[in-house]
Parts: structure tokens; C-alpha cells; sequence
């Protein structure tokens, strides 16, 4: 087995925001008890309980996205279990066990959540750097990651469906073995890169659908989800689960790395204690990875369901080289997924003419990282991008107000 | 415990300006020790006089202006080593010629265009087109090499700069920066190809060993395909590689060889901001 199990936290804290923009309402108070699987929080998508225990506190926590948010805190109640009793989903609408399952992709979003024609289907088996939860997930549960996207396949009417991994990962032959009678099912083994890429990059490079800008890959009748969502697809199906679990890979500076199944809601806290703790001082603690991961200031805050690893660095792993001026060497250029202009975002951003950022889709980054990590002048382009999206926000209030 | 708490990304790649730089001059090492092989002392003088003279009037001129030295990057090195390479090896019987003209391109080309990274030509073309308007006579190659045998390739008796003394070794450096990336592949790559391209659909085929030497591999993949001063859009650089292959032909259709390929990618060079402009490219995808 690749992925270990961790002993149930004591508490939880599951935030009623597991990606930006998307609150949910408490449907529990404090009080309450509550069983695994439980619905607590009701709104676009759903929130269900990770653990059984007693609701102690629903407040504003510290949440990954550097941010505080309501979330509801659950004291887990030692030895008892309170029988878990499976959801009957099968006349369910796919939209609608997504929704109620509370699945969602990597990105926050769930994974079918408005009407369109799907014909292609792209898995992203794809790993980031040392992150490997999506190898260790088909290491581990091949056939129940085929059997949701074979569910899926047919609900959404696909002709056919694609999951890219890695050429080097172990998980190559395993998955080509699952899906030999599907004849609609192709795995595409790929070089490793990064990024990889927004649902539209993976939709053009594998699917051959150029996403305009303005649309998403949905509207050119391709769907781009991931290896987790399937397993979660094929525990909502076949267990009734909802989304309540996900496999996180520890990285870097702790004493056993590996992937973990972890309870939403458990402090990461815990999860690093779960790999034998740190080695030496935690300088960082960055939740998603060295590129384009957050990194956080406190140890409290708890594993979500767009979380895929937790990585620690001591002082070492971070460079501190001081930025020189852009060379236009243009490597950001050619890094970026979207297509934008970095350095020219950088010099406009840095020198507040927020018109010219706007002018050159400053809006449309997804602050991948990518530009930063290959520029060879080390500047800091990703918060010198951020800081021109403010001025371009305030700039266009301001105009609004004007008008 | 304190955490650390910075905007992404949290890893860095290896690649800096030092390693880009420096990874450029340790890519034309063969070729000068070929050089210097071929010619002797002569090179060994030229290629020390324009190194050392581009770095001290670096450190004088970023001195005076109270600009940070930034000697350690490389950059003044390379400048001066490619312009070194350009000179036929007759100039070091007067070898205040070279210096003046790498002092030339650093206080010209790179200061006063603001540096690395703004500037707008390149400071070895600079250096070189200065000194050729200067002292024609004494820039003129001894000879034009015209690849006549297969050893050509290798050791090219018929040099008349110090570049020319080995095609084989500047490919092999080539190669190397083309794969670090330390050159713009879009550019190195669609002007050669489309130059070579050009010549024989053109009937001038008696061209082609012409083009075949250092002096031309060193101005398309180094000089030309310099990322500083090419475009940044990737269909800016394709563009920026077609038009200098055709400006290529067009001055090899008057007869100028070496120095044609130089002041074409001179040429190019005023372009690249316009052809930027122009070849702004559209995100893709978005909500
Ligand atoms: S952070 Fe933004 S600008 Fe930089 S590569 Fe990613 S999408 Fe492009
Ligand atoms: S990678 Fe850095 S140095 Fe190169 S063009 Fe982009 S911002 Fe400038």
C-alpha cells in the first residue's frame, strides 16, 4: 500500500469555504453531534462531517488561503462509532450525487456543475514536483478510479476518455492493465512537466480543443477532472461516502514522507505529526507544493478538500538571492500556461500603470508560479502581479464611480 | 514556532543571470582555443585585450555613474569575448583598436541604453560596426572562408576572424546554449533553417559553403538569437527569425558576407520592440 492510514485527529475544523468564493451555511449548531458523513454545511457544494464527535465551536479559523473563515469544530468522540449508513444514490443525476457527495476537483470547483456536451473526458494523472498523491491513489485503488470514470463516461454521454500520467510513474502499466476491455478509455503517457497546466492547457494539448479565452474547456465539450475526484466519485457511488477524506502527500522536511489519508478538517499539524514530525526548524510550511502552493503561518490550519500535499522547508531550501533587473531573456514567456506576458505585467505592475496591465489581460493569471520559478533574475513576479490586480480592481472602481 | 510567510512560488530553478551568462562564455571556450590554436599569439592578445577592456570600462563607467557593479553576472565578459571573436586576427599589430571598440559597445550599446536587459542593440555588434566605420581597412578579413572540404568544417585554414577558425566548434557551443536555452531557439533556429532554406530555392546555391562558417553559426545562434534583444512574444521571435534571414539574402545577394549578416542583425534589432507590439499574444480559456 502507498497511502497510510492516520489515526482520526481529535478535533477537526472544517471550513465552510473549501475554495474561494463558495460559502457554505452551517446546517449544525454547537451542540450538536454529529456522525461521519454527516451533511454540515449546505450551500453550492456540500460539506459533510469527516468524523464523529460533538460540534464545539463554529467561528472564524484560519483557513489556507491565508485567510480566516467560518468553520465548524468538531470534537472527535473517542471509540464511537455511530454506523455509518450509506446514501441510495442510484437514480440520482451525476450533477446531482456531485453536489450532494460533495466532490470537487483539485481547483475547488465541482467537477460537473453546469450543462454542456461533454465528448471528451481528460483524467490528470499528472504529479507536481514531489507531490505524488495522484501515483499513490492508482497505485492503490486502480480499479475503483476506473469504475467512477466509467460512471461518469455514461452519465455525461462521453465518447471517450483520456488519463494522462506520467512517463516514468509506476502507475503507468497498472492503469493500462485496468483499462484493457475499456476500448473508450486511453491512457496518454507523458514526458513530466510543469505546470500542468489549467484545465484549458491540458484540454488543448490532449483533447486538441483550443479554449478560447472568455470560455472553459466545458464549452468546447471537454471535461477536465482528476484522479482524486474519480475515487471520490466511485466512494459516493458505490459506499455512499461523501467527500469527507483526501490523500495528501508530506514532503520535504519531515522525518517519513509519504502520501496519507487524512480527514478533511485535520490540522496539518497532525497530519506532519503522522510522518514522524519535522526534521530540524519548519521555516515554511507551504500547503500545495513549492510552485504554486500558499504557504502558511500557522500549523492549525486544516487539511481541505483542494489540499494535495503539505510540503516543509527548513532555511536551507529557500532562496534568498536578492532580484536583478529582467534580462528579457523571455522565459517566462514561455512558461506560462495561459499565455500572458509576465515580465511585462512585472515592469508595468511595479511601476503602478495599472491601464497597461489591464491591457494585457493582467486578470487572466492564475498565479501558477511558474514565471518566478524560471526567472533567472529571481524577481518576484507572481506578488508584483497580485499587487497590479489590486490597482486594476481599484482603477476600475474608481472608473465605475466616475461613470 | 515562526513560520516564513512569502507569495509563491517557494522554489526557485537553478538558472540565474550569472549561470546564463557564464554559461554563454564557457560555451565559446572551444572556438577561442581553436582560434588561438590557428592563429597563435595574436588571438591570445586580441581576446584578453577586448575581455579586459570591456570589464574595466564596465567597472569605470558603472563606478562614475554610482551604479552597482555588476561585473560578477558575466555579461561585460561575454561582450567582450564575442566581440573578440568578430576580429581578424591582423588587428593585433594595433591592438588599441579592439579595446577602443569594446569600450565602445559597453559605454554605448549596454550604458547608455540602461543595461542589460533595456538595451537595444547588441553591445558586440555595436563594438564591431564602430570600428568597422572607423577603420575599414583594419576590420577587412585577410580572407573569406568559403567551406570547400569536409576538414573545413573542423579547422578552417581559410579564416579571416578569429570565429571562422572552426564551424564545428561553434555549432558544438551552439548546441549547448541552444539546449540550456541560454539563446532563443524560435529565433536561432527559423532564421537558419529558413536562410539555408532561401539560398537553395533561390538557384544560389553556390552560396551555401559561405554561410556554412563560424562567422555566420556565431551571428545566428549567438548573436542574433541574443535573448535580450530579441522579441518576447513567440510569434514575435519566428517573425524576428524570417525577416533576418531574408535581410540575410539580401545583403549576401550584394556580396556582403560577414559583415552583411552583422548589420542585418543590427537591423532586426530596431524591430524587435515594434514586432513585440504587434504580436501581442491572447490568454487562453478563463471563466
Ligand atoms: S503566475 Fe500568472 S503570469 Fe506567471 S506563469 Fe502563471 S499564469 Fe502566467
Ligand atoms: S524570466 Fe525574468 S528576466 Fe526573463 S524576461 Fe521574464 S521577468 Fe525578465
Amino acid at each position: 500500500m502507498k497511502i497510510a492510514t492516520m489515526k482520526t485527529p481529535d478535533q477537526v475544523i472544517i471550513p465552510l469555504e473549501q475554495h474561494a468564493g463558495a460559502v457554505c451555511n452551517p446546517v449544525v449548531s454547537v451542540g450538536d453531534i454529529v456522525s461521519v458523513g454527516q451533511l454540515i454545511g449546505d450551500g453550492k457544494s456540500m460539506i459533510h462531517s469527516s468524523v464523529s464527535g460533538e460540534v464545539t465551536a463554529i467561528s472564524e479559523l484560519p483557513h489556507p488561503a491565508g485567510k480566516n473563515v467560518l468553520s465548524v469544530v468538531i470534537k472527535t468522540h473517542d471509540g464511537e462509532k455511530k454506523e455509518f449508513k450509506p446514501g441510495d444514490f442510484s437514480t440520482y443525476k451525476m450533477s446531482r450525487i456531485i453536489r450532494d457527495s460533495g466532490i470537487v476537483e483539485p481547483n475547488g470547483l465541482p467537477t460537473v456543475y453546469k450543462k454542456a456536451d461533454i465528448n471528451t473526458i481528460i483524467i490528470n494523472g499528472t504529479n507536481t514536483w514531489d507531490l505524488s498523491s495522484n501515483e499513490a491513489l492508482m497505485l492503490d485503488h486502480p480499479s475503483e478510479i476506473v469504475d467512477g470514470l466509467r460512471a461518469l463516461i455514461k452519465s455525461v454521454g462521453a465518447k471517450k476518455a483520456t488519463i494522462i500520467i506520467e512517463l516514468d510513474s509506476e502507475a503507468l502499466q497498472v492503469m493500462r492493465t485496468e483499462t484493457i476491455p475499456d476500448s473508450n478509455i486511453k491512457i496518454i503517457a507523458t514526458p513530466t512537466y510543469y505546470p500542468p497546466g489549467t484545465e484549458s492547457t491540458l484540454a488543448k494539448k490532449f483533447a486538441n480543443k483550443k479554449v478560447p479565452r472568455g470560455s472553459t474547456p466545458d464549452d468546447r465539450g471537454v471535461l477536465v477532472s482528476s484522479i482524486s475526484a474519480m475515487k471520490a466519485l466511485y466512494d459516493a457511488l458505490c459506499d455512499g461516502m461523501p467527500m469527507i477524506k483526501k490523500v495528501v502527500t508530506v514532503a520535504g522536511a519531515v522525518r517519513s514522507p509519504k502520501n496519507v489519508l487524512v480527514e478533511i478538517g485535520a490540522p496539518i499539524k497532525d497530519v506532519i505529526e503522522a510522518c514522524g514530525g519535522c526534521t530540524g526548524t519548519p521555516v515554511k510550511l507551504i500547503m500545495n507544493g513549492a510552485v504554486s502552493g500558499a504557504a502558511q503561518y500557522t500549523d492549525e490550519v486544516p487539511v481541505i478538500k483542494t489540499t494535495t500535499g503539505i510540503l516543509v522547508q527548513t532555511e536551507s531550501d529557500i532562496n534568498r538571492e536578492p532580484p536583478s533587473p529582467c534580462i528579457n531573456c523571455a522565459w517566462c514567456v514561455d512558461e506560462c500556461p495561459i499565455g500572458l506576458l509576465p515580465h511585462l505585467l512585472y515592469g508595468y505592475a511595479d511601476s503602478a500603470q495599472f491601464d497597461k496591465c489591464a491591457e494585457l489581460y493582467i486578470g487572466d493569471c492564475v498565479e501558477c508560479g511558474m514565471c518566478a520559478y524560471v526567472c533567472p533574475s529571481k524577481l518576484p513576479i507572481v506578488q508584483i502581479i497580485r499587487y497590479g490586480k489590486h490597482g486594476v480592481a481599484a482603477m476600475e472602481a474608481e472608473m465605475e464611480v466616475e461613470a | 514556532m515562526t513560520l516564513t510567510i512569502s507569495p509563491l512560488p517557494h522554489a526557485k530553478s537553478r538558472e540565474s543571470v550569472k549561470s546564463v551568462m557564464w554559461g554563454t562564455v564557457a560555451a565559446l571556450i572551444p572556438i577561442s582555443l581553436a582560434a588561438i590554436y590557428l592563429f597563435g599569439f595574436p588571438a591570445v592578445k586580441i581576446i584578453l585585450a577586448t575581455v579586459i577592456a570591456a570589464v574595466v570600462s564596465e567597472i569605470i563607467i558603472y563606478k562614475a555613474a554610482s551604479h552597482p557593479i555588476t561585473i560578477g553576472d558575466g555579461n561585460a565578459v561575454l561582450i567582450g569575448l564575442l566581440l573578440a571573436l568578430l576580429m581578424p586576427p591582423g588587428v593585433s599589430e594595433h591592438i588599441w583598436v579592439p579595446i577602443i571598440g569594446a569600450a565602445f559597445a559597453i559605454a554605448v550599446a549596454k550604458y547608455i541604453f540602461g543595461g542589460t536587459g533595456t538595451l537595444v542593440f547588441h553591445p558586440a555588434l555595436i563594438g564591431f560596426a564602430f570600428l568597422l566605420a572607423a577603420w575599414p581597412t583594419l576590420m577587412g578579413a585577410a580572407s573569406t572562408p568559403n567551406l570547400g572540404s569536409f576538414s573545413d568544417l573542423l579547422i578552417e585554414t581559410g579564416a579571416g576572424r578569429l570565429v571562422e577558425a572552426s564551424p564545428a566548434l561553434v555549432l558544438l557551443g551552439g548546441a549547448f546554449v541552444l539546449y540550456k536555452k541560454y539563446v532563443d531557439r524560435r529565433v536561432a533556429l527559423s532564421a537558419t533553417v529558413l536562410l539555408i532554406l532561401l539560398i537553395l530555392i533561390s538557384g544560389k546555391g553556390w552560396q551555401l559553403p559561405y554561410i556554412l562558417t563560424g562567422g555566420y553559426f556565431l551571428g545566428l545562434i549567438f548573436l542574433a538569437a541574443d535573448p535580450i534583444t530579441t522579441p518576447v512574444t513567440k510569434r514575435g521571435r519566428l517573425v524576428y527569425g524570417t525577416v533576418l534571414a531574408l535581410l540575410i539574402l539580401i545583403q549576401l545577394h550584394f556580396g556582403a558576407y560577414f559583415t552583411g549578416m552583422c548589420f542585418a542583425v543590427l537591423m532586426m534589432n530596431v524591430f524587435s520592440p515594434f514586432i513585440d507590439k504587434n504580436t501581442i499574444p491572447k490568454p487562453i480559456g478563463g471563466d
